[in-house]
């Protein structure tokens, strides 16, 4: 899969679902929204390999 | 056939893909649903605190942020059932790098929607920018230094919260330019983390009488104008979903000054909270609305008077914004 976040490409493998992705990336599921394929997507959709997972922060503050 | 994970990303009332999941009633929702729902919670919480009569001038402190974007937006839409004048006011702190872009979209909302929008600069009010004053500040005490320091953004270091002076003035100057605009109500975007937030940071410090101002009760004193707060019962999160979703054009940069670190650290806690026990933060709230409605002695609210140098209503002889602006004449 494809990840950007903060605006920038990271590489990571994952097979499960966005939550266990978040997860993953120690980023709180309150605090940003993510694009699945540029499309808005709940934590609970699961991500394939040839995805691109977008992170987006919207809470800031920290 | 669908996984389960992918039937969990359907909506919940149809079968189109789901934008977000609401954990706090493990439902997902598609953009129109979402939007429906989101539409209708913002309504009802309007008539459950009675915010807005009918005919009633209300002035909506609009930042540029997609708190305050989404509710004059909502208001806006309100406004098409419930008759109301809309009127949206503009603080500009002067806070280089960030500000002009969320002044030039608040500018570009108001005039979509045909809103009267204000800009109330603190240059031309108060004589400086914030940047101006915490500059000045920072050569004032250049040694004192209590760790509240800013990102790496060129706007240095202090020896006080930049939050609460630019909060302090921000809210002065909107009260005063809503009284001016001869506003009945002053809708500001707090939504239901910054509320769960404020619970809960005046609960750990102590401080029940600034907890009871959040319902902002009309009968506070000459001067103010009662400030509402619509988005109290949407989380963050969704206001962010909200925009997006209708295709709002907004400005996720942050304020290049540092939020206080507490404030900072209970934001934290309780997402972290909230991930572990979906509904805190409606817990949260709840808990405090139920207090509020108890019978009985409420903790002290804070007496309003006059402030003896600006006439401006505030909690002691010389009001905060006249000691901190003093403080920055000096
Ligand atoms: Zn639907
Ligand atoms: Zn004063």
């Amino acid at each position: 899969m494809r990840l950007i976040i903060d605006g920038r490409k990271k590489a990571v493998s994952h097979r499960g679902d966005i939550a266990s992705l978040l997860k993953k990336l120690k980023v709180r599921r309150e605090e940003v929204v993510v694009k699945l394929n540029g499309r808005l997507a709940p934590e609970t959709a699961s991500v394939r390999a040839n995805d691109t997972v977008e992170v987006l922060r919207v809470v800031f503050g920290g | 056939m669908a996984n389960p994970a992918g039937k969990l990303s359907k909506c919940f009332k149809c079968d189109d893909d789901a934008v977000i999941r609401l954990h706090y009633c493990e439902r997902s929702l598609c953009a129109a649903h979402f939007v429906r729902m989101f539409d209708k919670r913002f309504r009802s919480t309007v008539r459950e605190f009675r915010m807005i009569s009918k005919g009633e001038r209300v002035a909506v402190g609009l930042s540029g942020g997609k708190d305050s974007t989404v509710l004059l937006n909502c208001l806006h839409e309100l406004s098409k059932d419930l008759p109301m004048e809309l009127v949206a006011i503009t603080i500009d702190e002067g806070i280089a790098g960030y500000r002009n872009a969320t002044l030039q979209i608040a500018k570009k909302q108001a005039k979509k929607l045909g809103i009267e929008h204000r800009v109330i600069s603190f240059k031309k009010e108060i004589g400086k920018t914030l940047d101006a004053i915490l500059r000045e500040q920072d050569t004032e005490h250049p040694t004192r230094n209590t760790g509240h320091t800013t990102r790496n953004t060129g706007h240095g270091t202090r020896n006080f919260l930049p939050c609460s002076w630019c909060g302090v003035l921000r809210r002065g100057l909107l009260n005063r330019a809503a009284r001016e605009l001869e506003a009945d109500k002053l809708a500001m975007g707090h939504n239901l983390d910054d509320m769960a937030q404020t619970v809960l940071m005046n609960i750990f410090r102590n401080e029940p009488s600034r907890t009871s101002r959040l319902l902002d009760p009309p009968a506070k004193g000459p001067g103010f104008v009662r400030r509402i707060r619509p988005l109290l019962r949407t989380p963050e999160k969704e206001t962010a979903v909200y925009a997006m979703v209708r295709g709002m054009d907004m400005n996720y940069k942050e304020c290049p000054y540092a939020q206080s670190a507490f404030r900072q650290l209970v934001r934290s806690q309780l997402n972290d909270m909230e991930e572990l026990h979906p509904g805190t933060k409606y817990k949260v709230l709840g808990s405090f609305l139920a207090m509020e409605k108890a019978p009985g002695e409420h903790p002290a609210r804070a007496r309003f008077t006059a402030c003896s140098s600006c006439g401006e209503p505030g909690s002691s002889a010389l009001c905060k914004f006249c000691e901190m602006t003093g403080k920055a004449a000096r």
